[in-house]
């Protein structure tokens, strides 16, 4: 009896042990920090460190009239409402199309996969040749049909929508693989029954593929929303927020106040930084509340 | 009859489609690659080729001229390999405890970690940066490596591969005395090969590709990976077209050399994802 709580007592130790080192550095690392960025919210600090002092709502009061960064939060909205819809419709019918595991399908799968693993820094490069209205490619090829001189990035109307369609792009096979997963769970017999009451492929779409993947279409949803609110590196390389300010995003902002521009006001940059925390944290709730009840909607049908 | 053609019709559009799309994802990158070949007055010709005339090594050959890019590449290599290496051995240790042992506030220890995944890094990038002034750590290896040196979801993750492992496995090591460590190291690491591919290949993969964070606590150029070296030299115009496009080439290469060889481990990370 002794002995065996001698030993609880050891495996207990060892357990610890075990964990020190990922509990040290989550600790250290996100959350103090996290915490922090609270606190460094309420003070005047910049980049140096020199002469902090406390500020109180002060930096909350100046975000509220920052109409650069209010510019910030409706580019960067703007850029989610399109870029998850079009991203996750475009993944789910290509999904439905490469389901099947034959060995063409499998081609097709590793190819969408393809510029989910390149860096969006080389994506922005390429594509910022590839639009570059004196020598880029796809001008030339505009050109060819009559559309000249389109400077795709340089336009104040079309440099987001283009940003849009490159994420797209690089993100449709992530969400593409995710929802292939998910389909082939789905039990086939489902989808004999339905044959056998003569559905037709859109029927059984929407029937049976929709509701029984519908989980990982919300995960896949909330996922990518988290993710294009704190879209960073397209803008960043390919237009430096730019023509105007029309695409720069609230973290090119956080970067920016904190860190590129005097007076490198780290405690505003914070004030953004939880402004954003809880736009993404009201957004990520109201749509899983959402979601929640629309799922039991779709079990229901 | 006419079902039948009614479908061969739907599988050949289904087809086509998927043709088209494999185009338009292969096409930019297929054209890096072959621009990269091309001389300097190719590069900016217009109207442009897609493919080159006289294919030429000799971007590659000057490349460092304009841009550091072996030291750019030796940045990331030590930073993206040093984060991934670590990061495993502490994800499958706590992966490890957590699945396999019982001690006391298990569970709460465990929801604060989920917890922290949720976090987003735009959250903690202001104080993470002071914390790494105030350590001494900016334009360091180490300013780079150890805060990424562990991570929520590698613990979770390696902590489901753990679960699923036959509980009879540890007893009768426990049996033979063998220590809690030679347990973890002699026999659950060289079962967890593919958890442990899987989980390295997402490290690497992100930390190679990663933007914002290696440009925030790397001011210098000497310390700057590939990714935010290069974003910052072609942010500010200061290179030709030419050797950007073999630095852009020689930054993703080795990811794709990577996916060439190990594609199953790629994807198999994202079902683990999904389970959630």
């Amino acid at each position: 009896m002794v002995k065996k709580k001698k030993a609880n007592i050891g495996t207990q130790r060892s357990a610890y042990l075990f964990i020190l080192p990922s509990a040290i550095i989550l600790a250290v690392f996100v959350f103090v920090p996290l915490i922090a960025s609270f606190i460094i919210s309420l003070l005047n600090i910049d980049v140096f460190m020199r002469n902090v002092s406390f500020a109180g709502l002060a930096n909350f009061k100046k975000l509220i009239t920052d109409t650069r960064a209010f510019n910030d939060t409706f580019n960067t909205i703007y850029f989610t409402v399109l870029e998850v819809p079009l991203q996750i419709i475009t993944a789910l019918i290509i999904s439905t199309f490469v389901a099947n595991n034959t060995r063409l399908n499998q081609i097709f799968r590793t190819i969408f996969y393809l510029p989910f693993i390149c860096s969006l820094t080389a994506i922005g490069i390429v594509f910022s040749m590839l639009l570059d209205p004196n020598m880029g490619w796809l001008p030339y090829l505009l050109n060819m049909v009559g559309l000249g001189g389109i400077a795709f990035l340089k336009d104040a109307y079309l440099a987001m929508p283009t940003l849009i369609v490159i994420s797209v792009w690089k993100n449709f096979g992530y969400t593409m693989t995710l929802l292939t997963a998910a389909i082939i769970d789905v039990p086939g017999y489902l989808y004999e029954a339905a044959e056998i009451d003569g559905a037709g492929y859109w029927k059984k779409f929407m029937k049976i593929t929709v509701p029984g993947i519908w989980p990982t279409i919300c995960f896949c949803i909330v996922t990518n929303i988290i993710a294009s609110l704190q879209t960073f590196d397209l803008p960043y390389i390919m237009t430096k927020g730019g023509p105007d300010f029309h695409t720069e995003t609230i973290v090119q902002y956080i970067y920016d106040r904190g860190f590129r521009t005097a007076p490198y006001s780290l405690g505003y940059a914070s004030a953004i930084s939880v402004y954003l925390f809880l736009i993404i944290a009201i957004i990520t709730f109201i749509f899983r509340k959402f979601i929640l009840n629309r799922r039991e909607e779709a079990n229901a049908w | 009859m006419v079902n039948s053609r009614k479908i061969t019709a739907f599988k050949i559009i289904k087809v086509a489609i998927c043709l088209i799309v494999a185009v338009t994802v292969i096409v930019p990158i297929l054209w890096l690659f072959v621009s990269s070949f091309k001389d300097d007055r190719e590069v900016i010709a217009y109207p442009p080729k897609f493919f080159p005339i006289n294919w030429t090594l000799m971007q590659y050959q000057n490349v460092n001229d304009s841009v550091p890019i072996l030291s750019f590449t030796k940045n990331s290599v030590i930073f993206a390999g040093l984060v991934t290496l670590i990061s495993l051995l502490f994800d499958s240790m706590s992966g490890y405890a957590f699945a396999r042992m019982n001690f006391k506030g298990k569970e709460l220890l465990f929801g604060i970690i989920l917890v922290t995944m949720m976090v987003p890094f735009q959250v903690v990038m202001t104080p993470l940066y002071i914390e790494i002034f105030k350590f001494k750590l900016l334009n360091t290896y180490a300013g780079l490596i150890l805060p990424r040196a562990t991570s929520a979801f590698g613990i979770y993750m390696m902590r489901s591969f753990f679960v699923s492992l036959p509980k009879s496995l540890e007893e009768s090591a426990r049996i033979d005395g063998c220590r809690e460590f030679r347990i973890y190291w002699s026999i659950m690491m060289p079962l967890c090969k593919p958890a442990l591919l899987t989980l390295g290949i997402f490290h690497f993969m992100n930390n190679w590709n990663d933007l914002l964070y290696p440009l925030m606590l790397t001011s210098s150029t000497d310390m700057s990976t590939l990714a935010s070296g290069l974003a910052t030299l072609v942010g500010n115009k200061v290179i030709k077209y030419g050797p950007t496009l073999a630095a852009t080439m020689i930054s993703i290469l080795p990811i794709l050399v990577l996916y060439i060889f190990a594609q199953k481990y790629f994807t198999a990370g994202i079902s683990t994802t999904g389970e959630k």
